[in-house]
């Protein structure tokens, strides 16, 4: 490999997202260049910068922070009810000394007087509404939590998000795809199958069963295949049929799998 | 209600455990100043509570707050504009502070090396921060800051080669101070 070949691929060769053929190849021209094993030199250099610790701090300036954003919730929530209170005030002013303004008042007294008999405990609705709000709020917080922890490089992380998202009430269809993701596509088989787990409380969104029915690749651990056909006789899907008929038809197949898959079509075509 | 509230002030507070030392890191690096590190981290916090609800789950996590990152830092160094020149230059003096007065050779070379980052302009420091301290894939800065893939691999190779320039010079630089010493 020559300096201007290596050129296009060494932002890659630096974080090693590369076959590792090429990697071999960059690290033999290295050995021969002194320019480009200079350069890949500062990038390994750079890694003795030591760290910096955050003060001791912090944890306490977010709690305030916390502290002081509910404040601010409890603010608004009493400036509502201050404004109530100037009412009365203003219908007093100076109204007494006209006879007209006084029937009229005395009418918009006895209004007042029934309409706040209806409405007995007016703090109890905003405080159902600040409850609503907040409700809101921690959902909004636990999807964002779930999303998070589902990106997460160690398995038992994201293991957490995937129990994280059975606390999420209502069905978020970004959860569900990313919980699709990772029955698909993650790296550890214990997070796929509690994935796939946490995904049966969606079983009957018509998306959700073309996801799982999708999901059965021939490519797949063993564990997540019989996982995905149970799933599928769970799910008593028409379509699953033709499905399961392709899958069993794959080569390489485990005897174990095949046979649970011979059985789910059974099961299925009986109806 | 206290309970529901207790459970968003829980979940910020695990988010807060878990990225707050990244986050640090990634300003003290930006900006070379501790104080303002520590006000950026709790800004990036109260913008992620602000504007959860813009986050897509197509995105990385990570991208997503680093863009929050990102613009508060944006915000502030706006704030700042007018003595922006001044704060540059304070910042590699203050930063070199931190790891002064080691005799080490190696300890002098990473220091040297340290000051060359910081003599970055920003933007270029930006990408190597992000890549090699912050560990984010090429993909995800791509997301973070809002171009190519390809574009960021390009920036990250020229940022280094600027860098290497820069330490080189440093490097000369105090060669020439030692034996006139």
């Amino acid at each position: 490999m020559t300096c201007s070949e290596i050129e296009n691929v060494f932002s890659d060769y630096l974080q090693r997202s590369l076959r590792r053929e090429q990697i071999a190849a960059i690290d033999a021209h290295l050995e021969s260049c002194a320019d480009c094993k200079s350069l890949a030199g500062v990038w390994e250099r750079l890694a003795a910068i030591p760290e910096e610790q955050a003060g001791l701090n912090s944890k306490k300036r977010f709690d305030l922070m916390m502290d002081a954003y509910e404040e601010g919730r409890k603010d608004r929530q009493t400036i509502k009810t201050r404004r109530a209170s100037w009412w009365p005030e203003f219908l007093t002013s100076g109204w007494q000394h006209f006879p007209f303004a006084q029937a009229a008042m005395a009418v918009v007294v006895v209004v007042v007087g029934v309409a706040l008999g209806k409405y007995l405990n007016p703090p109890a609705a905003t405080n159902a509404q600040e409850l609503a709000a907040l409700h809101q709020e921690l959902t909004g917080m636990r999807q964002l939590m779930v999303l998070s922890m589902l990106q997460q490089p160690s398995a038992s992380e994201r293991l957490q998000g995937v129990s994280w998202s059975e606390q999420v009430k209502s069905s978020n269809p970004e959860i569900i795809s990313a919980l699709v993701h990772t029955v698909r596509y993650d790296s550890s088989v214990d997070v796929r199958l509690a994935a796939l787990d946490a995904l049966r409380r969606y079983k009957d969104q018509p998306q959700v069963r073309t996801d799982i029915l999708q999901s059965l690749r021939a490519d797949q651990s063993p564990l997540l295949q019989i996982a995905l056909i149970d799933f599928m006789v769970e799910l008593r899907e028409a379509q699953a049929v033709e499905y399961l008929k392709k899958f069993e038809q794959s080569k390489d197949l485990n005897p174990t799998v095949r046979q649970r898959a011979e059985w789910g079509i059974n099961k299925l075509s009986r109806g | 209600m206290f309970l529901v509230r207790n459970g968003v002030v829980e979940m910020l507070g695990v988010l807060f455990d878990r990225y707050q030392s990244p986050l640090f890191n990634f300003y003290c690096k930006l900006t070379g100043d501790r104080s303002a590190s520590e006000d950026l981290v709790q800004e990036v916090f109260y913008r992620i509570l602000k504007y959860r609800k813009s986050y897509q789950s197509g995105m990385s996590f990570r991208s997503w707050m680093y863009q929050i990152a990102r613009n508060a830092r944006l915000d502030q160094a706006r704030r700042q504009k007018p003595d922006a020149e001044l704060e540059d230059e304070s910042a590699s003096s203050r930063m070199s502070a931190f790891t002064a007065g080691d005799a080490v050779e190696h300890d002098q070379e990473v220091e040297l090396l340290h000051r060359a980052l910081m003599q970055l302009p920003e933007e270029k420091r930006e990408v190597l921060v992000l890549s090699r301290f912050q560990n984010l894939k090429y993909e995800e800065i791509a997301q973070t800051i809002g171009v190519e893939v390809g574009a960021v691999k390009v920036r990250v190779h020229r940022a280094l080669n600027e860098l290497r320039e820069i330490f080189r010079q440093l490097e000369t630089g105090r060669a020439s101070v030692t034996k006139n010493t």
